[in-house]
């Protein structure tokens, strides 16, 4: 399929993002192994779940319970060996299917680390030049995207990648991913190895981009962030889905969690030490205020 | 992506345990007497010893063809070059080709001593991990060090360099995977095209792995590392009864194999 003909849906003439215009995914029983030596090593089993347009979904589990290959199999880097991945409820076999999963960004855990051309404005054009995208639509995008992150292109398109911050690369490298317009965000530990101000101005990139309608799907082990900014919580063991849906504070879901290594949102604990209901636990600092004030 | 080349296959055989020294001569005397003789009858019983070393590993016979996959262009190659080029008289002409029996017992000879050494050497690196191989190679270098050769500090850069290999080649596969998920693709294009998509693929590689470098610099550095600088070992090499008996061994096949 040509660039052109992929950018027909991806690239708005208008700069800028129109409202609602996430993609809905659905896994439907996805399973997939790594090819080892001596056996095949199971990552995904039978993973099944919905995430509605415009939703978020936070993706949680121990280390090495199949979520960086969920997001891999989701972006189709990898095919899965059973089961479907559905974009808009288009599957493989979908003469869309090719033009959807562009529209899929994949937020690879520390992406900085994959930041490679001379400036910062080239590195994130590269995605949409890759896609053939005309260059009097590339440049929007990049500045949109570069204005999203907070690196205004006035002062960083310029900049060599490698002389900027940590903090920066990892955004800049974000910046790279949102100038394809994606309308469904996977993201890898995005929080990991970040300054508290760094982390903070993320969340609030995040925020922005459900706000404007983007379906996200976050894998983190960072409770507080997840209840801060996903609706929704999907729990891996060992390839397994063992939770999905809504967050649920029960007894039975805290031992679920302490099972998997995850512990309770640090609002969600405070609520119910006050003795207020946590199922109704703020999500943010600010809302926790207002509710005691 | 894969790496066959000089792999280990952890196991507790009689010739894993074997001392990476002795494994070393044998093979290497076992090599030498491959291209010295040159009688069908020497390279049988060279191929009987080689396969019968195998047997011992318990190694899956699929990962010698791992190893030797990748030389088969090679064994072909000369198999082919032999049988047109090789003297004697043709039984068959055609332009430059001349098809003679001496040319085919020549090309069969040849294309069976490679797959022999590879078999041979394989045997050597499936069973030895690759510290232990380097270990015993800085051993056997121990006279140069008299004209001032560094042994120790260039097993120490072996034993670095082939440790990062998987390492390089999972962050390779990453980097691959990232740009791919922003739109590169590396099949397609031309020569010119395909040699330019590397670039995003190359720097990231380059930059991750001279951080690397210098971090396990800074690293043996915090951990006392001065080069020069007498080493002890964790695990030093025994040579034992068993090692004694695989040179004695090989060497009974050596001379089996002149002899026939």
């Amino acid at each position: 399929m040509s660039g052109r003909e992929a950018a027909g849906g991806a690239a708005p003439d208008t700069p800028g993002r129109a409202a609602a215009d996430g993609m809905v995914l659905t896994c439907r029983d996805v399973s997939f192994s790594y090819e080892e030596a001596r056996a095949p090593i199971p990552a995904l089993r039978d993973v099944s779940f919905e995430l509605g347009a415009g939703g978020s979904l936070a993706l949680m589990g121990a280390s090495g319970s199949g979520k960086s290959t969920l997001l891999q199999v989701v972006r189709g880097l990898d095919a899965p060996e059973a089961g479907a991945v559905l974009l808009d409820g288009a599957g493989l076999a979908d003469a869309r299917y090719g033009a959807l999963q562009r529209e899929v960004g994949l937020v690879f855990q520390a992406p900085e680390l994959q930041l490679f051309a001379a400036t910062a404005r080239d590195d994130v054009a590269f995605g949409p030049r890759r896609l053939g995208w005309p260059e009097e639509q590339v440049t929007p995008a990049v500045d949109d995207a570069l204005d999203l992150v907070g690196l205004p292109a006035a002062r960083f398109a310029a900049r060599h990648p490698y002389t900027l911050s940590g903090g920066e690369q990892r955004r800049l490298a974000l910046a790279g991913v949102l100038a394809m317009r994606p309308r469904l965000l996977l993201l890898d530990e995005p929080f990991v190895s970040l300054d508290p101000s760094t982390r903070r101005q993320l969340a609030g990139i995040l925020e922005r981009l459900k706000a404007a309608g983007v379906t996200l799907l976050l894998a983190t082990h960072d409770a507080d962030l997840a209840w801060a900014l996903c609706d929704e919580l999907l729990v891996l063991r060992e390839g397994r889905v063992v939770a999905a849906g809504a967050w649920d504070f029960s007894p039975a879901a805290g031992r679920l969690l302490a099972v998997n290594r995850l512990r309770e949102p640090f609002l969600v604990d405070l609520w119910r030490r006050l003795g207020r209901d946590p199922q109704r636990a703020p999500r943010t600092a600010a809302e926790a205020a207002e509710a005691l004030a | 992506m894969k790496a066959t080349i000089a792999q280990y296959y952890p196991g507790d055989s009689l010739l894993h345990r074997l001392d990476p020294r002795a494994k070393f001569i044998a093979v290497s005397a076992l090599a030498v007497a491959l291209f010295v003789r040159d009688s069908f009858a020497g390279l049988v019983v060279y191929a009987a010893a080689a396969a019968l070393a195998y047997a011992l590993s318990g190694v899956p016979l699929v990962w010698f063809w791992r190893a030797f996959r990748p030389l088969l262009w090679l064994v072909a190659l000369t198999f082919v070059a032999q049988v047109i080029f090789a003297p004697g008289e043709p039984f068959f002409s055609y332009g430059f080709v001349h098809l003679s029996w001496r040319g085919l017992e020549l090309a069969a000879f040849l294309s069976l001593r490679l797959v022999v050494l590879v078999l041979v050497g394989s045997v050597l690196t499936l069973t030895t991990p690759s510290i232990a191989l380097t270990d015993g190679l800085a051993w056997l270098g121990r006279p140069l060090r008299r004209l001032r050769v560094p042994t120790d500090e260039l097993a120490l850069m072996v034993t670095i360099a082939l440790r990062f290999i998987p390492t390089l080649l999972v962050e390779l596969d990453t980097i691959m995977r990232a740009q791919r998920a922003r739109g590169a693709d590396f099949r397609r294009g031309g020569l010119r095209e395909r040699s330019r998509s590397l670039v995003p693929v190359l720097v990231p590689l380059f930059v991750l792995s001279f951080r690397r470098a210098d971090e396990l610099a800074l690293a043996m550095e915090a951990r006392c590392y001065r080069p020069g600088a007498a080493r002890t070992r964790l695990h030093p090499l025994r040579a034992g009864w068993a090692d004694a008996a695989l040179l004695v061994a090989t060497a009974a096949v050596i001379a089996a194999g002149l002899l026939v």
